[in-house]
């Protein structure tokens, strides 16, 4: 890339209103001071409040102190975590071998269609999509009406307002969001490769496992961290759907703030989230590099 | 082997189809309930609750709100975006690599952390909550995804053109006007309907950010803490096929586009 | 908050120099955000947002009334903390509360002889509160009880009478708690012999086991909106902290729902209107608080689409059905067992949230 670049510098220019060298600034410091400004300036403000007394304003570290000695507080954290992967795994395992079938066995000229309809549902309102699901999964909503007029249960199931209906909330919205980012993957990959481990006497298992799979396996982890992200700290589906059984790290920041107006602990708690997630991204990282075509 | 292999493939799209559309239905389904509470049985079909959000001006305020904030945050985005994609892809800045991660930083950032960074941050400088500090707040989670895709979409071809736009004696402004913009077009307008639609389906960042005039996302959340009835129902719904039909007019000026 | 006057902490230091880096994108969003003089500012409850209780006085008076929602008293605070003086003009606050926005120096005094007093229910005046050193600062404008509302036709009505049902194994899996500390926090005082009024850091931990029992009885915590559903829906049979806010306004979708004051008491909630000092508009600001004390103002308050309550002013213009639903007549009794909300200073308060954190957590 960079070659290409410099040959573009070094043209001689006639006729422009900046200096040489300060169009490339120019250009780029724009979205960076915005960055600055509205991003890295905020985190530091968050930072700072942080280390502050929601009474007094002076500093002290027991905003943090509270996270580690409080058990309800480290709950939540452990509670976020489990749910998270337990979403991220049930996502990729059911959105996988669904961009298959879309890639492989349905026709060429429908895959366009197949691929619309099942992200369609993407675009309901976020709020309103956990709500449907509180609908469906209601002491009297249809899911139960089901299970019972079939005469496979006898009572309703609490599937609303616990765990298991936090996680389905999550795994839908996850689902078509990966569905449709390994599908993008499955269709890059080259039909010669598939040709040539065939040529090679390779069965189509062993092409799946050791061409298939290991070339796609960077798209999933692309799939898997920004699920990790958006599922870490949303608060609108466990809110929604959990019934408040238990409390996920989200829930715990907006209490702080809904509740007492205390946004250093809040801010706490917000560096605290922030800080697991930039683990997860230096684990990943190596998968998740942003380069031009 | 074949084809229990596409018979089961058939079985389990069809599944998952199924649960993809099964809250959607149930939710399109009982916004035509008669009766005070969406759940079976089914009591309609009416038209009540449809009304009721139309003659509802908060709800149809907040609508035109989101509608603003989600251009006009879109159309910052994708400007900065694009400029700063332009400078990164043809000029070889000093600490490129460590200035491209800065602006794609949000990206790895939840939108509860962004938004509690801007309360914190408005709050002690003392500017008043808004639309303009939401939409503030959208531009920051929307510039490093328009950043990577126009980026990520600047190849070599496109700087020959350019190149030849130049020798021919263009000036720059002209070459980013007639040359860059026309031919990262899809690029520019894909980061812009992704930012349009995550603008407009955000809501924690304008939650905390907003006063009175919030986004409808917002406004939905206050009509379901007002009670679990088939008006939430009726406006999920028709936000649904407001999305519906942007969706499909995106596609096919994408597929006209292709074709000629 | 204390930072405001003392400036030598850390955070006003740095608040003083972020104001001149922002001095510049402030003005730009100040521009974008200023509501119009004729607007009047109002910090409230979901109650006051119903477009049928607003419209009347917005078309009477051609003031358009700007609401902002909020959950406790401690977030509202910090709401009109983080605004600039003269940004808001009435708010909605718990009764008790209502030195805590006096001592602040939020408030500005009542007159009494432009408000109906003389016909409120003695017994939710609630001078102790409202009155802070022989000035009126607050008015009760609606109250109720946090008690047992439950599902008739589900439950023992027989039962409903002692707070001993709550915790016991008959109705495992039945209940959903209100999600709102400070009054489940007052119910459970109640459970184990304490006065709400004099709750100390001392009788936490057996506040705590009484909580953590009701929380192994309930399939939900849920909010105003989410109990309520809870209830009405089937979902459970008994709603603790639940009483005529959740029944009254279901009544007509299900006329099952019913609340008791059991044997124990019940605790009484009283929401209370304020004006601002710093208000810009303190005439139209009045007229707003004359008005929702107004009969009509009152019976509309009173049922509105977010949750129905009593009435404070025994004039209000409700029907005889609305009366029935309410038990307006049965007010006397009711009131002489209830007990107000705690009223925890900030470490206590901290204390109790921290507690019902945990409730939450508790598996």
């Amino acid at each position: 890339m960079s070659s290409s670049a410099n040959k573009g510098r070094a043209l001689p220019r006639a006729g422009s209103a900046l200096p040489r060298a300060a169009l490339p600034w120019a250009l780029v410091t724009p979205a960076l001071g915005w960055t600055l400004l509205f991003f890295v300036l905020p985190f530091i403000a968050m930072g700072f409040s942080s280390l502050t007394a929601h009474e007094g304003g002076a500093f002290t570290a027991s905003n943090y102190s509270q996270f580690f000695t409080n058990p309800s507080y480290w709950q939540a954290m452990v509670n976020s975590l489990q749910v998270t992967a337990i979403v991220t795994v049930i996502s990729v395992l059911l959105a996988y071998p669904f961009a298959w079938i879309l890639a492989e066995q349905v026709p060429e000229r429908w895959q366009r269609l197949a691929l619309m309809l099942a992200v369609l549902p993407f675009w309901t309102s976020y709020v309103v999509r956990s709500y449907s699901w509180l609908l469906v999964l209601a002491q009297n909503g249809v899911v139960n009406r089901a299970l019972t007029s079939s005469g496979l249960f006898a009572e309703p199931v609490q599937l609303a307002n616990t765990r298991f209906a936090t996680v389905t909330g999550f795994v839908h919205f996850f689902v078509m969001l990966l569905t449709l980012t390994i599908f993008a993957n499955l269709k890059q990959l080259s039909p010669s490769y598939r040709k040539a481990a065939a040529d090679l006497g390779a069965g189509p298992v062993r092409t799946f496992l050791h061409v298939v799979l290991p070339l796609t396996l960077p798209g999933i982890m692309v799939g898997a961290f920004l699920t990790f992200v958006l599922c870490i700290g949303d608060y609108i589906t466990p809110q929604i759907l959990g019934g408040n059984n238990e409390l996920l790290m989200p829930q715990l920041v907006m209490m702080q703030i809904g509740r007492r107006g205390d946004f250093p602990l809040a801010s706490a708690l917000s560096i605290i989230l922030m800080a697991v997630v930039t683990i997860a991204y230096l684990a990943c990282a190596r998968w998740l590099k942003i380069e031009r075509a | 082997m074949r084809k229990v292999v596409r018979i089961a493939s058939w079985l389990y799209a069809l599944a998952v189809y199924a649960f993809i559309f099964l809250p959607v239905v149930v939710l399109v389904l009982f916004s035509l309930q008669a009766t005070s509470f969406p759940i079976p049985p089914f009591t309609g079909p009416s038209l009540r609750w449809y009304d009721a959000v139309l003659s509802d001006t908060r709800l149809t305020s907040a609508l035109v709100n989101s509608l603003l904030v989600a251009s006009i945050s879109s159309l910052a985005a994708v400007t900065l975006g694009f400029l700063c994609a332009w400078g990164f892809a043809r000029f070889v800045l000093p600490g490129s690599g460590l200035l491209r991660g800065l602006i794609t930083l949000p990206l790895t950032v939840s939108y509860l952390i962004i938004g509690m960074g801007l309360l914190v941050l408005f709050n002690w400088a003392g500017v008043p909550k808004s639309l303009l500090a939401a939409g503030i707040g959208h531009v920051v989670i929307n510039l490093p995804l328009c950043f990577a895709i126009i980026y990520s979409q600047m190849g070599n071809h496109q700087i020959n053109i350019e190149r030849a736009a130049r020798d021919l004696g263009a000036p720059e402004w002209k070459v980013l006007l007639l040359i860059t913009v026309p031919v990262m077009a899809p690029a520019i307008f894909a980061g812009f309907f992704l930012s349009m639609t995550f603008s407009w389906d955000e809501f924690v960042i304008s939650f905390l950010l907003t006063r009175f005039g919030t986004t409808l996302p917002v406004e939905i959340w206050n009509l379901l803490r007002s009670g679990l009835n088939p008006k939430t129902n009726a406006v999920g719904s028709l936000v649904f096929a407001v999305s519906i039909v942007l969706v499909v007019l995106f596609e096919l000026t994408l597929l006209r586009r292709r074709k000629a | 908050m204390s930072a405001k006057s003392a400036s030598t902490n850390p955070q006003s230091i740095l608040k003083n120099h972020l104001h001149a880096a922002c001095a510049a994108t402030a003005l730009l969003l100040g521009a974008g955000s200023a509501t119009q003089a004729a607007d009047l500012n109002a910090l409230i409850w979901c109650d006051h947002a119903d477009p049928a209780l607003l419209q009347p006085f917005e078309e009477a008076n051609g003031v358009k009334v700007n609401v902002k929602e909020f959950e406790g008293t401690g977030a509202g605070l910090a709401i009109v903390e983080q605004s600039q003086p003269g940004d808001w003009d009435v708010m909605v606050i718990d009764s008790i509360d209502v030195p805590r926005g006096v001592e602040k120096g939020l408030f500005e005094p009542l007159p009494e002889d432009k408000l109906p007093l003389a016909d409120l229910f003695p017994q939710v005046k609630m001078d102790g509160s409202t009155v802070v050193g022989g000035k009126r600062y607050g008015i009760t404008e609606k109250f109720g009880y946090n008690t047992i509302g439950y599902n008739k036709t589900k439950v023992d009505p027989a039962d409903m009478q002692s707070m001993a049902a709550l915790t016991g194994d008959k109705y495992k899996g039945k209940v959903a708690i209100y999600d709102y500390y400070l009054p489940v926090i007052g119910m459970a005082a109640l459970a184990i012999g304490k006065k709400t009024a004099d709750l100390t850091e001392a009788d936490l931990p057996a506040l705590k086991d009484e909580l953590l029992k009701m929380k192994a009885n309930a399939k939900l915590v849920g909010e105003v909106t989410a109990s309520q559903t809870a209830l009405a829906t089937g979902e459970v049979d008994i709603l603790v902290g639940g009483g005529e806010w959740v029944t009254a306004g279901l009544a007509k979708e299900n006329p099952a729902l019913d609340f008791s004051i059991p044997k124990e008491g019940a605790v009484l909630w009283s929401q209370s209107l304020a004006m601002f000092k710093d208000s810009k508009n303190k005439d139209m600001a009045l007229k707003f608080i004359q008005y929702i004390m107004s009969p009509e103002g009152q019976a509309r308050l009173a049922t509105s689409s977010c949750y129905w309550g009593m009435p404070a002013n025994t004039k209000a213009a409700l029907t005889d059905d609305q009366k029935k639903v309410l038990r307006f007549d049965e007010q006397p009794g009711f009131l002489a067992r209830a007990q107000a909300y705690p009223a925890p200073n900030a470490d206590l308060d901290k204390k109790m949230q921290d507690m019902w954190t945990e409730m939450l957590q508790a598996k």
